[in-house]
């Protein structure tokens, strides 16, 4: 009966211990669907428009061309990101 | 052979040889404009001389339709202040020499000149690549009849050897806009910076687009788009060397030079005006991911409405892609895509002033099939081949190919 009992037990944690890995990959799972959501204001790939109708909606529409992504670097930009007058 | 023979035998060839070459060059400049048969005295950008010379060959040759396109290049400005003022021509201008005369000449050769009547000759057709608001604020007088042409992609350009792919209209801002290029690396140098004047569609599109006025742009000023090719080709620094040019004349040089992908404000990609940087296909300018580009403008003077030069109205139908009579014997539109231009009937989208925002484009007479077949080499799978309208259902059998209307 002892042996049985220690066995519930183990069995007991060995189950509750299964069950906080689980919780701790639904919580990487839920990480990792915010960081795949498209368009996530925390800086995820931005959306593409499938029926672009407005300006901004046309030049990122969805499409299959090259595209070059480039993260400029500009040393007169103004603090606040506006651009000072040109001279 | 005496030496004596032997060099008397030498300075008749050399001077055989000199005659000929006098005589060719001779031949090239002492024939009278007005000798050509069939005239159309056209003033146009440089951006637009491939067009030029690869219609002006095909209509030379025309069968059912012959003429001679006689063009002059200028500044777009230039050319709208010539027709808007009745300013006649009276530099020598350029034209192409038909089959039977020069079987071997391609458009890739110069083009010859011919001497105009010293008194001038009347323009038949100016030729704008940017909107006209952008040159004038006065409007398109009574005498003239304005007519949106194919759409002129441009491009900021570097040496083959550059590392750089693109740049964003924030680069371009600085780089143009302040000196020694607004630190932004690599571009710091102005001297290697090589630019157009003031008049010219090129200067005058991009700067529409990276916001900085044409005339407060940094660099080294050229009146040709031939001598910024040659500036980009030969300097010392490639790295650091960036000039702005037509796509057509890109596309003419890219054994030697490349386009950068541009991102415009708001954008989140640099895109090229083709889909990829070795295709050909213009489909980022029709649908709207590259924003540097403006439609040409056809000007040709107007009487009761209607064109003076009956010749000058059929070539400006001819390029816009319209129903022609009598049929030139050949598809004017194949010109117009080969130079890498985009006919208004293959765009998607349109804008209303230079640099302005872009807005979704269904032309009322289409031809996307087309020009898909033309830039792919082959048709889309969804493209109906046609003669007549038979095949096309509720559409309509234009350039070859049903279109939806």
């Amino acid at each position: 009966m002892n042996r049985n009992l220690v066995t519930l037990l183990l069995l007991t944690l060995a189950l509750l211990s299964i069950s906080a890995c689980g919780d701790d990959n639904d919580a990487a799972e839920s990480d990792a669907g915010v960081r795949a959501d498209a368009g996530a204001p925390d800086g995820g790939t931005p959306v593409c428009s499938t029926n672009p109708t407005t300006h901004l909606e046309l030049i990122n529409a969805c499409t299959n061309a090259v595209r070059v992504e480039k993260t400029p670097v500009l040393p007169l930009l103004n603090a606040d990101g506006t651009r000072p007058p040109v001279p | 052979m005496s030496k004596r023979v032997t060099s008397r035998a030498a300075a008749a060839v050399a001077a055989i040889l000199g005659f000929q070459a006098w005589g060719a060059t001779a031949q090239a400049q002492d024939v009278p404009c007005s000798s050509l048969p069939n005239p159309v005295y056209v003033q146009t950008g440089d951006t637009q001389e491939p067009l030029m010379k690869n219609l002006g060959r095909r209509f030379r040759d025309s069968a059912t339709n012959p003429m001679t396109i006689i063009y002059l290049t200028a500044g777009s400005c230039t050319n709208i202040e010539a027709l808007f003022n009745r300013t006649k021509l009276t530099q020598n201008p350029k034209y192409v020499p038909s089959t039977a005369e020069d079987p071997a000449w391609t458009p890739q050769m110069a083009a010859r000149t011919c001497t105009i009547d010293p008194a001038g000759v009347d323009l038949d057709i100016g030729v704008s690549a940017v909107f006209l608001e952008i040159c004038t604020e006065t409007a398109v007088p009574s005498h003239l009849r304005a007519s949106i042409g194919p759409v002129q992609p441009y491009v900021f350009a570097v040496p083959l050897l550059s590392s750089q792919t693109a740049i964003t209209a924030e680069e371009a801002y600085f780089v143009f806009g302040f000196p020694n290029g607004g630190m932004v690396e690599p571009w710091t140098d102005e001297s290697l910076h090589h630019i157009r004047t003031n008049t010219k569609s090129t200067l005058l599109a991009l700067a529409a687009n990276i916001d900085v006025e044409a005339s407060k742009w940094k660099g080294v000023r050229w009146d040709k788009s031939s001598e910024v090719v040659n500036a980009l080709k030969n300097s010392p620094n490639a790295e650091r060397t960036i000039g702005i040019l037509g796509a057509e004349i890109l596309d003419g040089n890219r054994d030697s030079l490349k386009a950068l992908a541009f991102r415009a404000y708001g954008q989140n990609y640099a895109y090229y005006p083709d889909s990829t940087p070795t295709s050909f296909d213009k489909q980022n300018t029709r649908d709207g991911h590259y924003t540097p580009w403006s439609p040409t403008v056809y000007m040709t003077p107007i009487e009761g409405g209607v064109p003076t030069s009956t010749r000058a109205a059929y070539l400006i139908d001819a390029i816009l892609g319209k129903e022609l009579t009598p049929a030139p014997g050949f598809e004017p539109l194949e010109s117009v895509v080969k130079v890498g231009l985009v006919p208004d009937c293959a765009m998607k989208v349109a804008r209303d002033r230079e640099g302005g925002d872009l807005r979704k484009y269904d032309p009322t007479e289409p031809c996307h099939c087309f020009f898909e077949a033309q830039t792919s080499g082959a048709a889309p799978a969804s493209c109906t081949a046609c003669t007549d309208d038979g095949p096309c259902g509720a559409g309509k059998c234009r350039h070859g190919f049903c279109e939806a209307r």
